[in-house]
């Protein structure tokens, strides 16, 4: 099935703006940021600390709503399921 | 009432006319601009959808907070130069106490969680401008 990523400022940079990932039914939120940083050495280092745990800059959006972290194991991803990724906001 | 977040500049003082109503007792604007933090240009970035949703959802909040009689939030994006309008927050109300307390109400929310980044470029290159919240 295909999730779609989006990805701004510094993140951007790395994965592109919009992509379109091809991932396994049943794959959980924590399984698609695997298999991205599996494909490229930056983003693995943007996503996670030396000891594989996710940055604690990072933030996820399921669909536009938040998502919290220590939820990032247990949601399973749906075809068509928007994941953005982006550090802390700088607006204003 | 107007949410937007636009690369177009825009009129404070056409827009402080415009809210101008016989209950209206006080107007406050917050104009946020582009500071000369030793930078030749800043790029503002934004998750629009999101965004527009959140400035949405502080708007709601600080009608719930506070009684205010309008709120009007415009958040420029694109490239910008020192001195350049980024940030109108417009609120009107009947007294200048909920005037101005839903004012800040609604620019310390936007710094929390409205999803823009800003990309500061200087004569030695670029770097992202560090959100404060997580």
């Amino acid at each position: 099935m295909i999730i779609t990523i989006k990805a701004f400022a510094r993140f951007r940079e790395i994965l592109g703006s919009e992509t379109a990932e091809e991932v396994p039914e049943g794959i959980t939120l924590a399984g698609l940021l695997e298999q991205i940083a599996d494909r490229n050495p930056k983003i693995k280092t943007a996503l996670y600390e030396d000891d594989s745990t996710l940055r604690r800059y990072v933030i996820l959006m399921q669909n536009k709503k938040r998502v919290n972290k220590e939820d990032v194991q247990t949601i399973v991803l749906s075809e068509g399921d928007e994941i953005a990724i982006y550090p802390p906001v700088a607006g204003g | 009432m107007v949410i937007s977040i636009t690369q177009e500049d825009f009129d404070v003082n056409a827009m402080i006319q415009s809210r101008k109503a016989p209950e209206v007792g006080g107007l406050v604007s917050f104009v946020g601009i582009v500071r000369d933090d030793g930078i030749t240009k800043i790029e503002l970035e934004a998750f629009e959808e999101a965004a527009l949703e959140e400035l949405n959802l502080i708007k709601d909040e600080a009608f719930e907070k506070y009684p205010l009689m309008s709120v009007d939030i415009i958040h420029r994006i694109g490239m910008l130069n020192v001195g350049d309008n980024l940030l109108l927050i417009l609120v009107a109300a009947g007294h200048r106490k909920e005037a101005f307390d839903g004012c800040e109400y609604i620019l310390e929310r936007i710094k929390e969680t409205v999803q823009i980044w800003k990309k500061e470029f200087t004569e030695d290159g670029e770097r992202w401008v560090p959100g404060e919240h997580h």
